[in-house]
C-alpha cells in the first residue's frame, strides 16, 4: 500500500462516506448521527475484516513504524470505524419491524461470516453482497410499499398490507434523492474496503495457523 | 506512487493527517449544526471566521414591512438578509412576525407560533450569553426570552384559555 494510499486517499474516502451515508434529504434532522447498534455492527464488521485478513492492523500500527506512521494508521482505522457505522445505519430502516429484522439480519450474518473464517476475497464479496441485498429490500421493495400510490388498487393492496402488518412494516416516505446518494455511498464504502492494507496472501487466520506450525 | 525519501514520505503523511483531522472536523462539525441547506453551510462557516453578514437593505425592507403589518412579506426579506440562519436580530424579528401573524384574540395559530418559537429559540442560542434584546421601544416585546415565552403560552392549554375577557386583551 502507498502512503498517499494509507494518509490521503482512503482516509477521505471514509468520511466521504460518513458524511453522505449520514445525509437523509427532507428529512426531519439532515444529518442524523449513527445509532447504537450500528457501532456494535461496525465493531463486528472490524473484527470479520480483521480476520479474514481484508484489514491487517499490524501494516497499519507496530512498534516498528514511526509515531507519524501509527498515527496515519489509528486514524485510518477510525474513519473506516465511521464509515462502517454510518453504512450500517443507512441500510437499516427507520422505524418498525424492518428495523429489527434488518438488525438481527446483520448480526446474524456478520457473526456467521465471522465463524466461517473465510478469506478476504469471500468475505468481501459476501459484503458486497449482504450490503446489496440491504440496499435493494430498503430503497426499492420498502419503498414500494410505503409510497402512497395513486391507483385504486395500489391503495386497497396498501391498505390490506398496513391491516395484516397493524402498520408495522410501512416506513416514511424517503427523499428521491436518498436511494442515489446510498448507492453512491455503498460502491463507495466497498471500494475502500477493498483498498484496505490486507494481510499478506489474505489468508483466514485458521490457514495461518497451520502454516505457522509446519 | 513511490517514495524515496525519509522526507517525502513524512511530508506526505504530515499532509494527509492535517486534510483528514481538517474534514473530519468538518464532518464533526457538520453533524453538530445539521445545517439545512447549502446557505447554511456557507454561512456558518463564514461565521466561524468572522466573515459573516447580514444584508443590511434587506433587513431594513423586512423591519419596514414587519411594522405594516406585512408579515409574510417581512419574513422573506429577513430570511433574504439572514439566509445562514446566524444573526440574533434577524432571527429575533422572523419570530416577532411569527407571533403576530398568528395571534388572535380568541385563539392563536399553533402552526405559526411553533415556528416563531423555533426562530426565538435561534434568537436566543445565537445571541451573546443567549441573552437578545432588541432596543425599538414601539415593540412590546424586547428580549427573546419574552417572545419565547409568549409564544409558549400561547402554544399551552389551560383553563385560562376559556376565558370571555381574552377577547379584550391587546397584541404585543
Amino acid at each position: 500500500m502507498t502512503v498517499a494510499r494509507e494518509a490521503i486517499y482512503l482516509p477521505a474516502l471514509c468520511l466521504t462516506v460518513t458524511l453522505i451515508g449520514g445525509l437523509r434529504p427532507g428529512g426531519p434532522t439532515v444529518l442524523p448521527p449513527p445509532s447504537l447498534f450500528s457501532l456494535v455492527l461496525a465493531v463486528l464488521l472490524l473484527g470479520v475484516l480483521i480476520q479474514s485478513g481484508a484489514l491487517a492492523p499490524r501494516r497499519l500500527l507496530d512498534a516498528s513504524r514511526s509515531s507519524l506512521q501509527n498515527l496515519n494508521g489509528v486514524v485510518l482505522l477510525g474513519t473506516v470505524f465511521l464509515a462502517a457505522a454510518q453504512t450500517f445505519s443507512l441500510l437499516t430502516p427507520e422505524s418498525g419491524l424492518p428495523r429489527v429484522l434488518f438488525g438481527i439480519y446483520f448480526l446474524v450474518l456478520l457473526v456467521s461470516t465471522w465463524a466461517a473464517a473465510s478469506d478476504r476475497i469471500r468475505v468481501l464479496r459476501s459484503l458486497a453482497v449482504t450490503f446489496g441485498a440491504a440496499f435493494i429490500l430498503k430503497f426499492i421493495v420498502l419503498d414500494a410499499l410505503s409510497e402512497p400510490t395513486a391507483g385504486r388498487l395500489g391503495r386497497v393492496l396498501q391498505l390490506l398490507l398496513e391491516g395484516v402488518t397493524l402498520g408495522a412494516v410501512t416506513q416514511a416516505v424517503q427523499h428521491p434523492a436518498s436511494g442515489y446518494l446510498a448507492f453512491f455511498t455503498l460502491v463507495l464504502f466497498l471500494l475502500a474496503l477493498a483498498l484496505l492494507p490486507a494481510r499478506a496472501g489474505g489468508s483466514s487466520s485458521a490457514q495461518g495457523m497451520v502454516v505457522r506450525d509446519y | 506512487m513511490a517514495y524515496h525519501g525519509d522526507m517525502g514520505e513524512t511530508a506526505v503523511r504530515g499532509a494527509g493527517l492535517v486534510m483528514t483531522l481538517t474534514y473530519a472536523a468538518l464532518v464533526g462539525w457538520l453533524y453538530a449544526r445539521q445545517p439545512a441547506t447549502i446557505a447554511e453551510i456557507t454561512g456558518g462557516l463564514s461565521a466561524a471566521v468572522g466573515a459573516y453578514h447580514v444584508d443590511r437593505d434587506a433587513f431594513d425592507n423586512g423591519l419596514r414591512y414587519f411594522r405594516n403589518d406585512q408579515f409574510v412579506e417581512a419574513r422573506a426579506a429577513l430570511e433574504r438578509a439572514d439566509p445562514a440562519r446566524r444573526d440574533p436580530r434577524t432571527q429575533f424579528y422572523i419570530g416577532y412576525s411569527y407571533y403576530r401573524q398568528g395571534w388572535g384574540r380568541l385563539y392563536s395559530d399553533d402552526t405559526l407560533y411553533r415556528q416563531g418559537l423555533e426562530a426565538a429559540e435561534r434568537a436566543r442560542t445565537l445571541a451573546p450569553e443567549e441573552r437578545f434584546v432588541a432596543d425599538d421601544p414601539s415593540q412590546h416585546i424586547h428580549t427573546a426570552d419574552e417572545l419565547a415565552a409568549e409564544l409558549e403560552s400561547g402554544l399551552r392549554r389551560e383553563p385560562a384559555d376559556f376565558n370571555p375577557l381574552r377577547i379584550l386583551r391587546e397584541r404585543k
